[in-house]
């Protein structure tokens, strides 16, 4: 049972990461937390439901649907929202309201849209067999989530560190006041990296029917709560930390349902409360960030 | 802004509290002043219990525009039909939000009847309310065992036995199976938390201890790992007890988990199955067991209101929707609320109470023979177990396999 818990936490832990991967690179540019994350992850996860179910389309090409789709829709809500919400006063703590309201707005619209039941997609999207690994079997399923997720978990730390624009994005989140000194392209960078954010997290929502069950309009939510709690145990604005924040709360998550499964839902707000008393930067964090 | 909204809410909050100072809902509201009888309940638009609320919810509203048609509810303590009026809010299945809003339908709207939300996590934060504003709550599918005390002659289960009893059925016929291997997660709440000590002390009273008894979070949405940890204990029979997004998600990690046990248990395929076929397909509830509720389950002796077919019939031309047990449930709730107003000598709470005792078991409806005990609790209503049969075009039928109580 412990071999089991732990290799599916790291599958979960990974897919997790990537969950959080949006949230974490939106942070690190504009510093504001995106409430809605969840929201745009759920939307993710409908686009699939949509596509499977209505048009044949398989969950691999809608990941490719979400990511452009959202990037687009991310572009489309930067201009209007967010320089406005930078040259306030308080942008952060505006943030928090504006993003709340955002969330409730897309809540509401899915109700409408789709209603109340739980939406999932077949967990033999993929095909019926499994992978055997250490004298256990797991769902394949599961690993085409975890491939997918490494795979752009990757390609954003090679965006990051290996081209121009993301040496900007590194830059802004460094120091956002020098980087505009620098004479940075910071309104552009910062408008490239929402989209991105938001098309990471309906990406990482075509796959998440896959590993958590099943979606409804109000599970935004706590998928939020999740994201959040991961991008603070790895680090704010470490889009690295994401991964390590995912597999520390995939891992505890699985063993949590093994071992003590009525504990399980404290498992986000445990780690929490354990990284901000011990080390208040996250695992990777090389200081606290006075916002 | 932040601080408007705060004075906004204290106002809202005092004016609640204040408005409580006045008379108590034990008291009879004089006849003269009564144009209509107002039901005040909720239900949840979105949330973990939309699913469920909400038919519930129209099922109580299809029965109020019935009674409606026919000039009214009949009122003994009035000799005359009143109009009956539905004030309800949505509590988006959060039981904080709950909590205010029972509270504002007594204190601020004065209904005269107060009327739960559906299921345990939404009706336990009701229990307390209405005793302590000593005001009868009609508690429709509320069934966690807790609700119902000696001291507490506020509360009456209307639609469902208390949960307490439900696995009566359940451990019986895992008894005479001889399944000795038997495998239960049951979701953290007052509703299956009974029902897990009610089948363990009955297993165990045969000298069957389960190899496996674990609960979880009722928000818990991925059972593969649990559903692993259960295999590993090699059980005949595996029974899932919680919600129907927990049923749902345990469904599907089944499915994809490939294991097969001789029997699979799980409580709401049996309540709303075309919500069942359409989430996890219907291979996926084939040759799976539950309990079969109306209209699955139909009762041949009804003596008062519609019959499941004429129900069936007339709720689907008034409302556009399918019939499921929980409109059904609703719809029995306004039939127990027409029968006490109808044999209450006053609107007093009290009266009401003693009303409802005193026709407790001469009453059947589409939903089976109404009887409670002194604490309120349903004991009539009975649950079989049944096992389900699907067809490719998603048909549903059901094979009793415990007598049902008819």
């Amino acid at each position: 049972m412990f071999t089991y818990s732990l290799v599916s936490g790291i599958l979960f832990g990974i897919f997790f990461g990537f969950m959080a991967l949006g949230l974490n690179l939106i942070f690190g540019v504009m510093e504001m937390v995106n409430l809605a994350h969840g929201d745009f992850v759920v939307l993710g996860g409908y686009v699939a439901i949509m596509a499977l179910t209505s048009l044949h389309i398989n969950p691999v090409v809608s990941l490719v649907i979400a990511l452009v789709l959202f990037f687009l829709v991310g572009l489309g809500l930067f201009f209007p929202l967010i320089p406005r919400l930078s040259n306030s006063r308080d942008p952060e703590m505006l943030s928090l309201i504006l993003f709340f309201g955002l969330s409730q707005v897309l809540e509401a619209l899915m109700v409408i849209k789709f209603g109340v039941n739980p939406e999932s997609l077949p967990l033999s999207v993929f095909g019926n067999s499994s992978w055997h690994f250490l004298g256990q079997s797991y769902q394949i399923a599961w690993i085409v989530t975890a491939l997918v997720s490494l795979v752009m978990i990757t390609l954003t730390y090679v965006f990051l560190y290996y081209t121009s624009l993301g040496r900007a994005v590194r830059a802004v989140m460094g120091n956002r006041e020098e980087a505009l000194a620098s004479g940075l392209p910071v309104k552009r960078t910062s408008a490239i990296i929402f989209a991105i954010g938001i098309g990471l997290a309906a990406m990482s929502g075509v796959l998440s029917p896959l590993m958590i069950g099943s979606l409804d309009p109000t599970s935004g939510l706590g998928l939020t709560t999740i994201a959040f709690a991961i991008v603070v145990i790895g680090s704010l604005g470490n889009p690295l930390g994401s991964v390590v924040g995912g597999l520390v709360y995939g891992v505890s998550l699985m063993l949590m349902q093994t071992y003590l499964s009525s504990w399980s839902v404290l498992v986000p707000y445990l780690l929490l409360l354990i990284i901000v008393l011990v080390k208040p930067s996250g695992l990777l964090g090389k200081g606290v960030r006075h916002a | 802004m932040k601080s408007t909204a705060i004075l906004g809410m204290a106002a809202v909050l005092l004016s609640a509290s204040l408005a409580g100072c006045g008379s108590s809902p034990s008291t009879a509201p004089s006849a003269k002043s009564i144009k209509d009888i107002t039901i005040g309940t909720l239900y949840a638009k979105s949330g973990a219990f939309a699913t469920s609320s909400m038919p519930e919810y129209s099922g109580l509203t299809f029965w109020a525009s019935q009674i409606n048609k026919t000039g009214g509810v009949y009122v003994k303590a009035l000799h005359k039909k009143v109009p009956v009026k539905i004030v309800a809010y949505n509590d988006q299945s959060s039981a904080t939000t709950a909590t205010t809003l029972y509270s504002q339908l007594i204190t601020v709207n004065h209904v005269n009847i107060l009327v739960a939300d559906f299921g345990s996590v939404l009706t336990s934060v009701a229990v307390p309310i209405a005793q302590e504003k000593k005001m009868l709550l009609f508690d429709q599918t509320g069934t966690g065992a807790s609700f119902f005390t000696p001291s507490n002659p506020y509360i009456v289960l209307t639609s469902l036995p208390t949960s307490g009893l439900w696995p009566t059925s359940l451990a019986q016929y895992l008894i005479h199976k001889g399944y000795s291997r038997i495998a239960i997660v049951y979701a953290t709440n007052d509703f299956d938390q009974s029902q897990d000590q009610t089948l363990v002390s009955k297993l165990k009273a045969a000298h069957i201890t389960p190899v496996y008894n674990n609960g979880v979070p009722t928000s818990t949405s991925s059972y593969s790992v649990l559903l692993n940890n259960m295999s590993h204990t090699n059980p005949q029979a595996v029974i899932e007890l919680g919600y129907p997004n927990n049923d749902i998600a345990f469904l599907q990690a089944l499915k994809a988990s490939g294991d097969h046990f001789n029997m699979v248990f799980t409580i709401f395929p049996g309540q709303l199955p075309q919500l069942f076929v359409s989430s996890v397909g219907p291979s996926s509830i084939n040759n799976t067991y539950t309990y079969p509720a109306p209209p699955l389950l139909t009762f041949s002796h009804v003596n008062y209101g519609l019959n499941t077919a004429q129900f069936d019939l007339a709720f689907k031309k008034a409302t556009g929707q399918s019939t499921n047990f929980l409109s059904i449930a609703g719809y029995n709730t306004g039939l127990i609320i027409q029968k006490t107003l109808s044999t209450a000598n006053s609107l007093n709470q009290l009266s009401l109470r003693h009303a409802v005792s005193r026709f407790s078991g001469s009453l059947s409806t589409l939903d089976g023979t109404f009887k409670i005990d002194s604490k309120g609790a349903q004991i009539g209503e009975t649950l079989p177990v049944g096992k389900i049969t699907t067809n490719s075009k998603g048909r549903v039928s059901v094979q009793f396999v415990t007598s049902p109580n008819s």
